[in-house]
């Protein structure tokens, strides 16, 4: 690069970039639309009703798992609803008076310090720690269908509210219990006097649910178990489940736990880091610029594809057929015989030339084609050596 | 706009500051919003790339093997320094070089970058955009931005076979008036009456033009002049087929070039195509027959006319037959024999020398051309100029193993038919010439000259 004079040809160059001003128009509809798309996903996600995944037999839940129907039931008849989520809660709770402790997940729970609480209990579904909270009870080892079923017992609270959907597990009881519900050799529902109150057991909550409580008897099925007056205490499942530590307190932290928060971030900024570098190295200086190149292709290659068309056929005839007729159409001339010249004269005249024997020169050029690869390797170089010696002479 | 490595550079920089930082998510923000502080800073001061202009001068015209040589000069009509890269983008083909150039143009002011281009094969050549990238004052990010500065070389056919010319015009002079010939005969005209000197033939003595002067007289002879040729080049599909070594590496022509197929045992190098060939030989046979005072005409033809010179003065003969040369390109269709003799009968009113470069397929032939030669060599006196591949005749004398005999076997039968067609051909009373690709220009040379002593032309 050097510093020259200015030249008097005026400028032929043009810019053909888009300009900021015709990229925006050209592009402003799909930002529009871009924006648009936001704000309605960002206002149906605050206006979504309940929010994050649906709790099973919740009171608070609205979702068709939950059971916010009932509780709503239940505080309209006059029932105290108290949602706890710790047996902490519950037991401060059961302190206050004669309640009713509705169980409805135990996973989180320690089901011996559970089992201390005084009071009614309704346990719904095969909760974990049954054996302690419900002695005395014992499983039967198949499953029950979850359907509608009669009662079939003399419970008041069952024969009131008639046929329910019922099912998930079947239990016997222990001596003195009632079972309703009955399912292959138990019953899905049991009620038995334990310490300090009744003990109701139901093999599924299914009729508990939002989605199931309007129908047949299983409204009046729930209301005639839980909404006896006494003040009910609902435990759920906890709102934070404690990670990594299971009921008991065991300490299992994971990889993720021991690393320092700032790895967190470094991870980020290295995908910023890594994003930059990716568009350093993809933006491209100038277009690709594209030709038409003339086709490359060898004059030689249909002689090749002949060749190997022979060789994949073992086509020995009409390979011997060619060197034959190449020979003769060459050696024709050298003996002085025209392009008409029978195989006879031919034969005569290179035998002649050559001193072989007339009936060798004849099989070569005239005779029956070679009866494998090994008789054309042959023969070829036979017809060579007449050559040679024609030329020769 | 354009990021650089030195902003990748900050940001892989800004993992080490997050990491050790007591607040990483508040360092991570710091970092980001920094560093896209920056990059805006350097966008927004970086020198503005669509108000540059340019200019070029330079080669137009080069023939193949050459080098061109283009000017590109930049001019920064701004108030701030454009610094960067630059990337004048000619078609690959045109061997363009450098590929990017570093550039720094004060406001104000014009640099100069020379391009040199070493095209690898016939035609025009053409840049199509010239892109600057401009970099920020910190040197973290550029505006880029594309131009059009329009510029063409015309890659003329290389001509190889000028070497011939030379010996071939020695001949050419040993016909011409130079060794006025004292023998009449076929071929030559009456040239001029001279006196006797001893060792003249007696019988060349003019006795009227004797008895009118007091001295002997004879007559003298010369090669008949002013007969006309026309070089006719068929650029169908079979003028495609590569053969021999091409003297110049054309584009394609290296095993490399043939991109994601050519693999480690890629089979040797493919030459030039059969047209090259042919266009060398015909260069060589309009400039001798221009030096012997011969009007040469020039058509190429496949299914239309491709390219047509008539009537050219002889200085400007060799000129604007490369010129018309240059573009044309083998294409992949049967050609229309039929439709190229009568674009020659239309032309060539008077008696000429055609002149048919094509190849001697004795399959395309026998279709083609066979049937409508009559019409032609009625009229016409016409020789038929091919060009052999040297790679048949190798693989006609292999020998050793059934698969090399087998292969002679194909290449015995592709000669076969190659002689039985020109046999076909003398015998409708055209002339054939069919060489091997390095020989073809001198062997076409030197029929024409034996037909011009002969003078059959």
């Amino acid at each position: 690069m050097s510093l020259v004079t200015p030249p008097s040809a005026p400028p032929a160059s043009r810019p053909t970039s888009p300009t900021v001003r015709s990229t925006w128009r050209a592009w402003r509809m799909v930002a529009l639309i871009g924006v648009v798309t936001v704000l309605v996903s960002v206002i149906a996600l605050l206006v979504r009703p309940g929010g994050g995944p649906s709790r099973p037999l919740d009171p608070d839940d609205t979702t068709l798992a939950g059971s916010k129907a009932l509780a709503e039931l239940l505080r309209a008849r006059g029932v105290t609803v108290d949602r706890v989520d710790s047996v902490q809660a519950a037991a401060d709770k059961a302190s206050t008076g004669h309640r009713l402790l509705l169980i409805t997940d135990t996973t989180y729970f320690n089901e011996f310090r559970l089992s201390t609480i005084p009071g009614d209990r309704l346990i719904v579904g095969n909760v974990f720690g049954l054996r302690a909270l419900a002695p005395g009870l014992r499983r039967v080892p198949e499953p029950a269908r979850t359907r509608l079923r009669d009662p079939e017992c003399g419970l008041p609270a069952a024969t009131a509210a008639g046929s329910a959907y019922m099912g998930g597990m079947a239990f016997r009881g222990p001596p003195g219990a009632t079972g309703c519900y009955p399912a292959g050799d138990g019953h899905t529902l049991i009620s038995f006097p334990n310490a300090g109150g009744t003990t109701t057991v139901v093999g599924d909550g299914s009729f508990l649910t939002n989605q199931r409580l309007a129908e047949d008897g299983n409204a009046a099925l729930a209301i005639n178990l839980i909404g006896t007056g006494r003040p009910v205490t609902w435990l759920v499942r906890p709102d934070n489940p404690p990670q990594g530590e299971s009921a008991l307190g065991e300490s299992r932290r994971s990889m993720y736990d021991l690393m320092p928060a700032g790895i967190a971030w470094a991870l980020y900024m290295s995908v910023i880091a890594l994003v930059l570098t990716a568009f350093w190295r993809g933006r491209r200086l100038g277009p690709v610029v594209t030709e038409k190149l003339p086709v490359v292709v060898r004059a030689a290659e249909t002689v090749e594809g002949r060749g190997r068309l022979y060789r994949a056929r073992r086509a020995r005839q009409r390979a011997a057929d060619s060197l034959r007729a190449g020979t003769i159409d060459r050696l024709t001339p050298r003996l002085g015989l025209g392009s008409g010249a029978g195989a006879h004269e031919v034969v005569a005249a290179l035998a002649a030339r050559t001193g072989q024997d007339p009936q060798q020169v004849g099989a070569a050029l005239y005779g029956a084609p070679p009866v494998d690869d090994a008789g054309l390797v042959g023969l070829a170089g036979y017809l060579d050596f007449i050559e040679r010696q024609v030329s020769e002479l | 706009m354009a990021l650089t490595g030195r902003a990748g550079l900050v940001a892989a920089i800004g993992i080490v500051v997050v990491l050790l930082a007591p607040q990483p998510g508040a360092a991570l923000a710091g970092v980001c919003l920094l560093l896209a502080a920056a990059i805006l800073v350097d966008l927004v001061f970086a020198g503005a790339v669509r108000p540059l202009r340019f200019h070029r001068s330079g080669d137009t015209l080069i023939r193949l093997g050459q080098r061109a040589t283009v000017e590109l000069i930049v001019e920064n009509p701004g108030s701030r320094r454009v610094r960067g890269r630059l990337r004048d983008a000619w078609q690959p083909s045109a061997g363009a070089g450098p590929r990017v150039a570093e550039l720094d143009v004060p406001g104000g002011e014009r640099r100069r970058i020379i391009m040199t281009l070493d095209p690898t094969r016939r035609g025009d050549r053409s840049s199509v955009a010239v892109t600057v990238r401009s970099v920020g004052p910190l040197g973290l990010a550029a505006r880029q931005g594309d131009h059009q500065a329009p510029w063409s070389v015309r890659v003329l056919p290389p001509f190889l076979s000028r070497k011939h010319l030379p010996s071939r015009l020695a001949r050419l002079r040993e016909l011409d008036g130079q060794h006025p010939a004292l023998v009449r005969g076929q071929g030559t005209e009456f040239d001029s009456l001279r006196e006797y000197v001893v060792g003249d033939d007696v019988r060349s003595i003019d006795w009227r033009a004797t008895a009118r002067r007091h001295d002997v007289v004879v007559r003298t002879w010369r090669p008949e002049r002013d007969r006309r040729v026309l070089i006719v080049l068929d650029t169908g599909r079979t003028s495609a087929g590569r053969v021999g070594d091409a003297p110049i590496p054309m584009a394609g022509a290296t095993p490399g070039g043939g991109g994601l197929l050519a693999g480690p045992d890629s089979r040797p190098a493919p030459g030039w195509p059969r047209l090259d060939w042919s266009m060398d030989a015909a260069l060589l046979l309009a400039a001798l027959a221009a030096r012997a005072g011969d009007q040469v005409d020039f058509l190429a033809y496949d299914r239309a006319v491709r390219a047509w010179v008539g009537g050219a003065s002889r200085t400007e003969l060799l000129s604007s037959l490369v010129n018309v040369m240059a573009p044309i390109e083998a294409e992949l269709i049967e050609a229309d024999s039929q439709g190229m003799v009568a674009a020659i009968l239309a032309r060539a009113k008077r008696r000429c020398l055609v002149v048919l470069l094509t190849d001697l397929n004795p399959a395309a032939l026998e279709e083609g051309l066979m049937p409508v030669l009559p019409q032609l060599s009625s009229r016409h006196l016409v020789l038929v100029a091919g060009v052999s591949d040297p790679r048949v005749a190798a693989m006609a004398g292999r020998r050793g193993s059934a698969e090399k005999v087998y292969d002679a076997a194909a290449a015995e039968h592709a000669q076969l038919g190659r002689r039985r067609i020109t046999t076909r051909l003398r015998r409708h009373g055209v002339e054939v010439v069919d060489a091997p690709p390095e020989e073809i220009a001198p062997a076409l040379a030197d029929a024409y000259l034996a037909l011009k002593a002969a003078g059959r032309l």
